[in-house]
């Protein structure tokens, strides 16, 4: 076989080469400390880190929301709790006046005053506020939901949020529904304030099957279920008590008696359905926290460079190039025209 | 036989050692030219003449018949085909590079989180859709969006542009080279009829075909006369023996191949139409014109489809929601007509431009908490609306950076692949014609003792003829 010089000065060019574009393949991956640098280095792996990222970026969102339904929730609970306690005032009251045992007209005339205080509170509650916006006005967020009639101004929107990848909850409780017990019954319903829309669409835009948006909503079967023909409204039944006591008809504040306890029990229902989504939070936060763990992981083994790995192949690659090196020099020096004189 | 032809045969291995130690001269002088093929010299013993007894003959020293060079026409054929893949292999990986640059979001922002931002802002939005600082938040995300199908687009087209100045380039090298490879056909010709082999001319000529296909496949016949013509693979002659002919570039409209507007198509002067832009193969051309026509085409559409897309799943459900002035039916974006150049002419409509409140977030009048239009358009981030409803918009785009990348690292494997072929091929010619230093000092010292050799014996001849003319006075 002839071995010309040229190949040789090839042969030596190229494992050179070969060993510096090594080299310099580790060195990249040694100073960013990533194994992929551009799509090119592992594609498939590149989208995937691409649509952790999207994940990531989701998640922070979804964490925020999160955060604001439980603030809203969490006030909603404690506005009704004074609420519920508040009824049970009215209904101690009640219970206390309904016998002509222990009233008179001396009495019922100062306490119906706390019945007005209590209606002035209640009015208050309802019209409580998180970050300037009424949480029990329905999508009404800007107005106060009750007047100082006690007659309902807001509507029954529910804002549904997303909390985490397609879960929803809905962040706020309509005054409709909770100060209500029969809601779809109720004067202010019935009285159109909130139109009826919110019974017979609701719910984010599904896609058809033939991909088009369509904001179709769904009918809500939870409020259809509650129907009855006896409604009664927190507001109503404490002028009901002020009227009663202030006229001293036994009956009426008699009457007001059971209408309380559907109200307690109405808020109540409320905010065990309020606790319900607080603790549906609760645990898809905790399983956003895994689920975020295991992307870092799993972006982690994508994406970094194992730093042991970089300097053990840089300390290998060098000791190639090294004795690339020397060979190379004997190999190139001598030619025949050196042996003659 | 007398004194003097021995004179003669001693002159005539001198002259055989001059030629065979110029040989070797050219042969290191040449060692590193490119495309050199090793000559070697041919000698042959002259006719003999008969001895003065008749009985035998005597030779009569020796004659260079012809000076060859060392060359595998085959394997050169091999190596052209090898170099031209690689040529076209490394063009290619130049296009690649800069479209995987555009796309590298590995380290940095991208498309992909300006996307996942924009509809991150609607989620944020629908918590709180009263909110004058959310609503400008929206605004400037899609802002973002657009800018950046902006800035993809514009980059795209740049390489685009760049690539084209490259073909206009190369247009350039292959007419020359025709013009060259004629002209050298017209001197090996003239040679030839003088029956002197033109090596050098040869070599030369191999060096200009062999830079033509790294630019362009081509097939190369020789003639008897020992001149080529070169045809264009697909796209008809370029040189035939002693004429050649033009290439010439010229900007034109699109076309269903891939052509986009205003990007050179490639005539030739053959024939009355000539268009040869799509008939081109191989080679840097080819290469760059794959690059241009099919890659970054790809990429532009896939870019457009998605601008398209967005504008119009989004505006279809902001259509039904109501603003903030209790207006229904407005875009949020402007509403686009096709899908070509979409990520072009992306935009935000006048109203959302001019006002914030003309986001709608509400699917209902005078509800400033209703939240369900955003929150629909933030559904979208995860809707398969791409690709027949098979992929969502991030799916997508993250298909796009993965098929260039993709792109990118089958070519890099081509061309190591490639490396390795035509460096196999370069070896195996360099056994064949290179040269080899050791080999050349030896022939050298084997000529120059030849060369004394032969001077010795004019020396002894002359001694003896000396002898003979003294023999009166002895």
């Amino acid at each position: 076989m002839r071995i010309t010089h040229n190949s040789n000065h090839d042969l030596v060019q190229n494992s050179i080469l070969q060993s510096k574009g090594r080299m310099e393949k580790l060195q990249r991956e040694g100073s960013s400390l990533k194994k992929i640098n551009t799509p090119s280095d592992d594609p498939v792996a590149a989208a995937k880190i691409l649509q952790m990222r999207t994940e990531k970026e989701n998640n922070i969102s979804f964490r925020d929301t999160a955060k604001l339904a439980e603030a809203y929730l969490g006030n909603s609970d404690n506005a009704l709790s004074q609420m519920t306690d508040l009824l049970i005032r009215a209904k101690e009251i009640a219970i206390g006046q309904s016998s002509g045992a222990s009233s008179n007209e001396g009495t019922r005339f100062g306490i119906s005053e706390e019945v007005s205080q209590l209606f002035k509170q209640a009015i208050s509650i309802a019209n409580t506020r998180v970050a300037g916006r009424y949480i029990f006005g329905g999508y009404k967020t800007n107005s106060p939901p009750v007047n100082d009639k006690g007659n309902y101004q807001g509507d029954d929107g529910e804002m549904m949020v997303e909390i985490a990848k397609d879960v929803f909850i809905n962040m706020n409780v309509p005054g409709l529904e909770a100060f209500n017990s029969q809601p779809r019954s109720s004067k202010d319903y019935r009285e159109g304030q909130v139109e009826g829309r919110i019974f017979e669409d609701r719910g984010p835009a599904g896609v058809d099957a033939d991909g088009n948006q369509d904001i179709e909503f769904q009918p809500r079967s939870e409020y259809e279920a509650i129907q009855g023909p006896q409604n009664a409204n927190v507001f109503q039944e404490l002028q009901r008590l002020r009227t009663g006591l202030l006229t001293g008809d036994l009956d009426s504040i008699r009457s007001t008696l059971d209408q309380f306890d559907q109200l307690i029990d109405k808020v109540n229902a409320v905010r065990s359905q309020i606790g319900s989504r607080l603790q549906g939070i609760e645990s898809t936060s905790a399983a956003m926290d895994r689920h975020e763990i295991t992307n870092a992981q799993l972006t982690q083994n994508l994406e970094d460079a194992d730093l042991t790995q970089v300097m053990a192949d840089m300390a290998n690659e060098e000791t190639v190039l090294r004795s690339t090196m020397s060979v190379s020099q004997r190999l190139l020096q001598p030619t025949l025209m050196d042996f003659i004189k | 036989m007398g004194i003097q032809d021995m004179m003669q045969t001693g002159r005539s291995g001198m002259i055989a050692a001059k030629a065979g130690i110029s040989t070797t001269g050219h042969n290191i002088a040449n060692a590193n030219t490119e495309g050199y093929s090793r000559q070697r010299v041919h000698q042959q013993t002259n006719d003999p003449v008969t001895s003065p007894d008749h009985r035998s003959f005597v030779g009569r020293g020796v004659n260079v018949s012809r000076i060859d060079r060392v060359n595998d026409g085959y394997l050169e054929k091999q190596i052209r085909r090898g170099s031209m893949d690689l040529a076209e292999l490394e063009e290619k990986d130049l296009g690649l590079t800069q479209i995987e640059d555009i796309f590298n979001e590995l380290h940095g922002d991208g498309l992909n989180r300006i996307i996942s931002k924009f509809f991150n802002q609607f989620r944020s939005l629908s918590n709180d859709p009263d909110n004058e600082s959310l609503r400008q938040a929206v605004r400037e995300a899609s802002q973002s969006v657009i800018n950046d199908f902006k800035r993809l687009r514009t980059d795209v087209i740049d390489v685009q542009n760049h690539l084209d100045n490259r073909i206009e380039g190369y247009v350039q090298d292959v007419n020359r080279l025709a013009k060259e490879i004629r002209d050298l056909n017209v001197r090996i010709a003239d040679y030839e009829s003088r029956a002197e082999p033109a090596n050098d001319l040869m070599d030369h000529r191999d060096i200009k075909i062999k830079e033509l296909s790294d630019l362009i496949e081509t097939r190369v016949r020789y003639d008897k006369k020992n001149m080529v013509s070169v045809d264009l693979k697909g796209g008809g002659p370029l040189v035939s023996t002693v004429l050649n002919y033009e290439l010439s570039v010229k900007r034109t409209g699109s076309d269903d191949e891939g052509k986009s507007t205003g990007t050179y198509d490639i005539f030739s002067n053959v024939s009355s139409p000539g268009k040869l832009t799509h008939s081109l193969q191989g080679g840097k051309l080819g290469g760059t014109l794959n690059v241009r026509d099919r890659s970054l085409n790809t990429v532009l559409s896939r870019l457009d489809e998605m601008a398209f897309n967005i504008a119009k799943t989004v505006n279809e459900i902001h259509r039904q929601g109501v603003t903030r002035n209790g207006v229904k039916g407005v875009n949020f974006f402007k509403e686009p007509v096709q899908v070509h150049r979409a990520s072009e002419y992306l935009k935000l409509s006048d109203e959302v431009m001019s006002n914030v409140n003309f986001i709608a977030t509400a699917a209902t009048k005078d509800a400033p908490g209703d939240n369900r239009i955003a929150i629909a358009i933030s559904g979208l981030q995860d809707m398969k609306l791409m690709n027949d409803g098979k992929s969502s918009f991030d799916e997508w785009y993250n298909g796009i950076v993965a098929d260039v990348g993709m792109a990118k690292s089958h070519n890099t494997e081509g061309i190591n692949q490639q490396k390795n072929i035509v460096g196999q091929l370069n070896k195996m010619r360099e056994q064949i014609s290179g040269v080899s230093i050791d080999e050349e000092t030896m022939d050298l010292m084997k000529y120059q003792h030849a060369f004394d050799a032969s001077a010795r014996v004019i020396s002894v001849a002359d001694q003896m003829l000396e002898t003979v003319l003294n023999i009166k006075k002895l």
